[in-house]
């Protein structure tokens, strides 16, 4: 982990239009090259908002961000060029078949060609997809559409990936796999950032993980060092639910 | 450039994929226009070919009236003519019930005596106006009065359409006329013979002294006589391009709804090249299905015994006219997809206004036919405009300096479309966020 941010986020504050509460209330944080960093929270916390004005989808009410030394006011389009995004929902159109979505996307990333292509077939055969590369996204099962849906984002190289809930309703294999291809692109130099809402594989997978509550950040820093803090409890789940309690969130 | 190309690719894609999509841009269409076409030329139209509508006729006259207005109805070819039912002849009572059931659209009845009647009136009205040139008397004619009018009785049933039912009505006025006016011309010649033994009577029968003829002006040196596909091909073609609301509203939508419009907006490309990628898409397709449909009004049509579509002379003005059409409506798409939060919204927002502009714009009621204030709201309608260019090419024989008010208008529509979705864009998020 590399000790200059890679991401220097400061005050960084979200209203939605007919809103009185901030999504993301203030928060500063600063993320670092090679890390994976967790972004932890339950449902409404603010972690989807956050990673939305990383990624240059809308704009902050307030506060600034940088990504690798660019400014998102001024530099929003090369920011576009070196990150890469694993949204939530499986982001593919479902009436194009796999290898068709992965070139459109790649396409949209300026790649063409045969190195497009090489990157396609390299990626579906990383993730065990290329039996089904021609068949139509529809016909996936769930961990086949994550596994699309992953590579997607990855198939420009990006120096930092932003993932939501990447392994949400999949089987253990697929999560197995997607997590695994995180930990050995993150050893060749990418940047994860990374929402979920499970603890236990934030704490295995994460270098650092910043637990966010109602748009504020309430604890960050190491899962070794946050259990170390908190040694009443077992594990970074109890902890989770001590800081942010057991009410049902919407 | 290679961004926007390979948008308009997947939209292809996408679009190739859709079958229900594709069956409703391409095949209803063209259905509508073979059956649309089919009703018209065979009903109404095709009365004088196949006289296909029975009308009961109860003749209690039993003398030349009756004979007459039957044989004009049969003479007309348009009816054929019933008298009897189940081997009894018909009664006023028989006749009004059949038509009471929906057994039979319309039965006339011509009254009893009705000939006796009618010629005792022209008689008298004759002797009357003889007597004012001194030929009888005066004083001994003025005592008599006229007998009541001939009152022949139509039965229809409640289904029948007023324009339908004016027409029967129309022609039997008009038969009843011919009959009376010969009659009238008869007797004065029976009576100025009789009085006047030396008056030779003319040989030669009445004679229709005004007769009308049909022109259609255009621009063209050949006539074209007007016929339900040159009219019906370019009003069902407007429609179903206009129809694009509904496969390009979706695309918006689900492209928003399904996630791939946020990993879209995260990426390095406009949101502009995205939108024109579809517009461009669904040009083409706008495009191609117009000369889907033209192309069945040359040649699907002709095989189901329908006139076939003559184009214009101009096929710069066709093409033109086309190409304005289509961004019209794929403008118009483009707005709905925009503003519209969901499929739903956008699915009955976009059909229903489609088909109130259709109506408003004289696609389906030639505006002549309306009312002042819905004429007013016609010329509003880019329906409107598209009809009266596609008409200025299609039946009146115009060119490119004919159908350019129309041509303008419509590219002007789509400008402010492209306008409004990009002003909403600036206001609202293109995920609606």
């Amino acid at each position: 982990m590399s000790s200059n941010p890679i991401i220097e986020i400061r005050e960084l504050t979200k209203f939605y239009k007919n809103s009185d509460e901030p999504a993301v209330n203030a928060i500063s944080l600063d993320i670092f090259a090679n890390e994976i960093f967790g972004l932890l929270g339950p449902n409404g916390a603010g972690k989807t908002t956050t990673i939305s004005i990383l990624c240059g989808l809308f704009p902050a009410t307030k506060g600034r961000v940088t990504i690798d030394g660019i400014d998102s006011h001024t530099g929003l389009e090369k920011i576009k060029q070196i990150i890469g995004i694993v949204p939530q929902d499986i982001a593919l159109y479902p009436t194009l078949t796999g290898r068709e979505n992965l070139a459109f996307f790649g396409n949209m990333y300026g790649l063409y060609g045969s190195e497009l292509r090489g990157k396609i077939n390299h990626y579906l055969s990383e993730f065990g997809l290329e039996k089904h590369a021609n068949k139509t996204v529809s016909k996936y099962s769930g961990g086949m559409k994550r596994r699309v849906n992953l590579i997607a984002g990855l198939l420009h190289d990006p120096k930092i990936l932003f993932l939501d809930e990447p392994t949400v309703g999949i089987d253990v294999q697929s999560r197995v796999v997607i997590l695994e291809y995180l930990k050995a692109i993150n050893s060749k130099g990418v940047t994860i950032i990374y929402t979920s809402h499970y603890m236990e594989e934030a704490e295995n997978l994460c270098t650092r993980v910043a637990i966010i509550d109602r748009g504020n950040i309430i604890a960050k820093g190491n899962p070794k060092d946050l259990l170390e803090g908190h040694p009443e409890f077992k594990n970074l789940e109890n902890i989770f639910l001590h800081l942010t309690g057991k009410d049902m969130r919407d | 450039m290679k961004k926007y190309l390979s948008v308009c690719r997947k939209e292809m894609l996408l679009l190739l994929r859709d079958k229900a999509g594709l069956s409703m841009l391409f095949i209803m269409p063209v259905a509508l226009i073979v059956i649309s076409s089919l009703m018209q030329e065979f009903g109404w139209n095709s009365l004088s070919k196949d006289p296909s509508v029975q009308v009961l006729f109860v003749d209690n006259d039993r003398d030349s009236l009756g004979i007459k207005i039957k044989n004009g109805f049969i003479g007309s070819g348009s009816f054929k003519v019933i008298d009897s039912l189940a081997n009894s002849p018909l009664t006023a009572i028989t006749a009004r019930e059949a038509v009471k059931k929906g057994d039979y659209l319309i039965a006339i009845v011509v009254p009893e005596a009705a000939t006796r009647t009618m010629r005792s009136n022209v008689r008298l009205s004759v002797a009357k106006t003889l007597a004012g040139f001194g030929i009888g008397d005066p004083v001994l004619l003025n005592g008599i009065v006229f007998r009541d009018s001939v009152n022949v009785t139509i039965y229809f049933d409640p289904t029948v359409k007023t324009a339908f039912k004016n027409a029967l009505i129309s022609s039997v006025r008009e038969n009843y006329y011919k009959i009376q006016t010969d009659w009238v011309f008869k007797t004065f010649n029976e009576e100025i013979t009789l009085q006047m033994p030396m008056y030779k009577p003319p040989r030669e029968a009445f004679n229709e002294v005004l007769r009308f003829s049909e022109e259609f002006p255009t621009y063209r040196e050949v006539e074209l006589i007007p016929n339900t596909t040159q009219h019906n091909v370019p009003a069902w073609t407007i429609f179903a391009m206009f129809f694009i609301v509904i496969p390009l509203t979706q695309s918006l939508i689900q492209e928003r709804e399904g996630g791939s419009l946020f990993r879209l907006l995260t990426m390095p490309v406009s949101y502009m090249t995205l939108l024109m990628g579809k517009v461009g898409v669904y040009l083409v397709v706008c495009v191609v299905q117009t000369a889907a449909m033209l192309l069945a009004g040359v040649v699907l049509l002709p095989l189901f015994g329908l006139p076939m579509l003559v184009l214009g002379n101009d096929l710069p003005a066709l093409l033109l006219m086309t190409l304005v059409v289509a961004m019209a409506a794929v403008g118009y798409g483009l707005m709905i997809g925009t503003i519209a939060k969901t499929h739903q919204q956008a699915a009955a927002f976009g059909s229903i206004s489609v088909i109130i502009l259709a109506a408003m714009g004289g696609l389906w009621v030639p505006i002549y036919l309306m009312p002042p204030f819905m004429k007013t709201f016609s010329l509003i309608s880019p329906l409107n405009w598209a009809i009266t260019g596609y008409y200025s090419i299609f039946v009146r024989g115009g060119s490119l300096w004919q159908i350019a008010p129309q041509a303008l208008k419509l590219f002007l529509f789509f400008i402010s479309t492209v306008l409004v979705t990009g002003i909403f864009h600036k206001y609202k998020h293109p995920l609606n966020i």
